[in-house]
């Protein structure tokens, strides 16, 4: 019986980092305050070797009929593993899943849900545009916690897969929404968990001029991200947004290009590690949030700049 | 038709959120509709076009001084407001149970074909509300949805953004759903609207047996951001300051 239970989400068989991620925090939490082992729950089959390394229980529903995300059927999953483990604290790693899933199941569980936080261990969220943070303390038995990743890649750990623990599917009376296509996007990262960022504002002058900073994120490994304003003028697919109104990126490195940095733009980079800023305004605001920074054109920055990442990679 | 919409009133972004002896300074603050809230909205009105029989009844747990900022949503086009008076929370589970009641009194045991509510409020962020109301409804839901499509034999079609990809999804009413931004173009107000808003049915209720909060506000401080920025003359340069940094 363990206190922990961490939501591990799978797309087309595929364990997401950002699930794997969370287990390792929370085990490493969980093993610092001497109450480990963790466990886990998984809806739908995996790939071959994609369970993860920990001691502790798996409890796995692999049926087919979960491959794909269902409301009902997921949330029986979870409250079965909660029920069996008699776990106290359930983890989600943010994201789309966790915003259906969460807030249903803190009813259900009449559990205290602590949504976008910023770890496993006491719950902290930007609010008010990114202006402020503030902490949130809960109070009830079990307590729901839905995680945003952030900057720093995790231990994954080694040694023998988790002990699993088959769980029958349970059919729910009602499925609500049935997803009828999962629709992966195909070349760059997402810019939400993605390793590298390479965002640009107003600043590049169009939907063109992003051709430069797809190449550059291309070239890191990395996802294209675009501030509010590009998004707005339509140079961007609003999925990009990164900022208040749209994702929190939670990158090792954020290149902003032509970004002035405005407060909402500055919400969703809070998480971020090392931030790099290039604009033509010495006094945009992006500067006073970044690590490095280097005033000039992007356009004729950018290309420099491309060719001696590419020599380096040689 | 009932569709229902819940709205709540936000810092508008143009506000300077700033702090006084450790404390929000509200003085700088000026308050708007959640945007979000205002996707939820025009969604809904869309759907009472496509309809002609429908009636959108917007909720919101604020107190009555308000009503003047919340009634733009009945400038918009809603049929009625709804303001319910409760207790100062920023838990979601409080305000859900809330609007729960509320329902209830007003739609006695039915529950509106379709609740829609914005994807999160824009101060407190944490979108959980949508997600709460349709447990305690009874009606199933779905968050962030970026488009919705009503075929002839009343399915909906669905679409929402989620990492790296997009879902479809096919849902019947009842439905709650949570607007993303990028599922209309909420209208402007016109100075018609507006006149006409004022004619419109408002109603106060006050929120009666409210739950106990299950999470709190332990801790409201200014974010630190301010980095030291190190400045590079040229690429050359960054680079070499990258590298140094290991980033590169």
């Amino acid at each position: 019986m363990g206190r922990h239970l961490v939501f591990l989400e799978q797309r087309e068989g595929r364990l997401k980092d950002a699930s794997l991620d969370l287990l390792s925090r929370v085990r490493e939490m969980a093993g610092l305050r001497g109450e480990g082992p963790i466990a886990a729950v998984l809806a739908g089959p995996v790939d071959e070797g994609m369970l993860p390394a920990a001691a502790g229980t798996l409890y796995h529903a692999a049926d087919p009929s979960l491959g794909l995300y269902g409301r009902e059927p997921y949330a029986a999953l979870v409250e079965e593993a909660v029920r069996r483990e008699g776990a106290a604290e359930v983890y989600f790693a943010e994201g789309a899943l966790s915003a259906d899933l969460a807030p249903l199941l803190s009813v259900r569980l009449r559990a205290a849900l602590l949504g976008g936080c910023g770890g496993p261990d006491g719950c902290l969220r930007p609010v008010y545009s990114g202006a402020a943070l503030a902490g949130f303390r809960p109070d009830a038995e079990i307590r729901i916690h839905s995680v945003a990743s952030s900057a720093g890649r995790q231990e994954r750990g080694g040694g023998e897969p988790m002990r699993v623990v088959e769980l029958p599917v349970s059919a729910g009376a009602d499925p609500g929404p049935v997803l009828r296509e999962l629709v992966m996007r195909v070349g760059l990262a997402d810019v939400g968990e993605a390793r590298v960022v390479v965002a640009g504002g107003r600043g590049v002058g169009g939907a063109e001029g992003f051709r430069l900073l797809e190449e550059l994120a291309s070239l890191l490994g990395g996802a294209v991200g675009a501030s509010r304003a590009a998004v707005d003028l339509g140079w961007r697919p609003h999925a990009e947004q990164v900022g208040q109104t749209g994702r929190s990126v939670s990158a090792d490195l954020y290149i902003a290009c032509g970004v002035s940095g405005a407060v909402q733009h500055l919400a969703g980079i809070a998480r971020a590690g090392t931030v790099v800023a290039i604009n033509t305004d010495p006094h945009a605001p992006i500067f006073a949030v970044a690590d490095y920074g280097f005033v000039a054109d992007l356009h004729t920055a950018l290309p420099a700049f491309i060719e001696a990442v590419r020599e380096l990679r040689k | 038709m009932e569709i229902a919409v819940c709205v709540t009133l936000v810092p508008d972004t143009a506000s300077v959120i700033g702090f006084r002896d450790g404390a929000l300074d509200t003085s700088r603050i000026s308050e708007v509709l959640n945007p979000y809230d205002e996707y939820a909205l025009e969604e809904a009105l869309l759907m009472r076009e496509r309809q002609g029989d429908a009636t959108v009844r917007v909720f919101s747990v604020a107190p009555a001084s308000k009503k003047p900022l919340l009634q733009k949503a009945l400038a918009m086009g809603a049929d009625r407001l709804v303001i319910v008076e409760g207790p100062e929370s920023c838990d979601p589970w409080q305000t859900a149970s809330i609007l729960r009641e509320a329902f209830r009194a007003v739609y006695g045991e039915a529950v509106p074909e379709l609740v829609l509510c914005g994807r999160e409020s824009t101060d407190f962020r944490s979108g959980e509300v949508p997600g709460m109301l349709a447990t305690l409804l009874g009606v199933p839901s779905l968050s962030g949805v970026t488009k919705l499509e009503a075929a002839p034999d009343g399915t909906l079609r669905l679409e929402r953004e989620i990492e790296g990809g997009l879902e479809r999804f096919e849902a019947r009413l009842p439905i709650l759903l949570s607007a993303e931004k990028g599922l209309n173009t909420p209208r402007k107000t016109s100075m018609k609207g507006v006149m006409e808003a004022r004619k419109k049915p408002v109603e106060v209720l006050s929120a009666r047996d409210v739950p106990e909060p299950r999470v709190s506000l332990e801790s409201l401080r200014p974010a630190e951001r301010h980095k030291e920025c190190r400045m590079a003359g040229d690429v050359r340069e960054l680079v070499r300051l990258l590298r140094k940094g290991e980033v590169l």
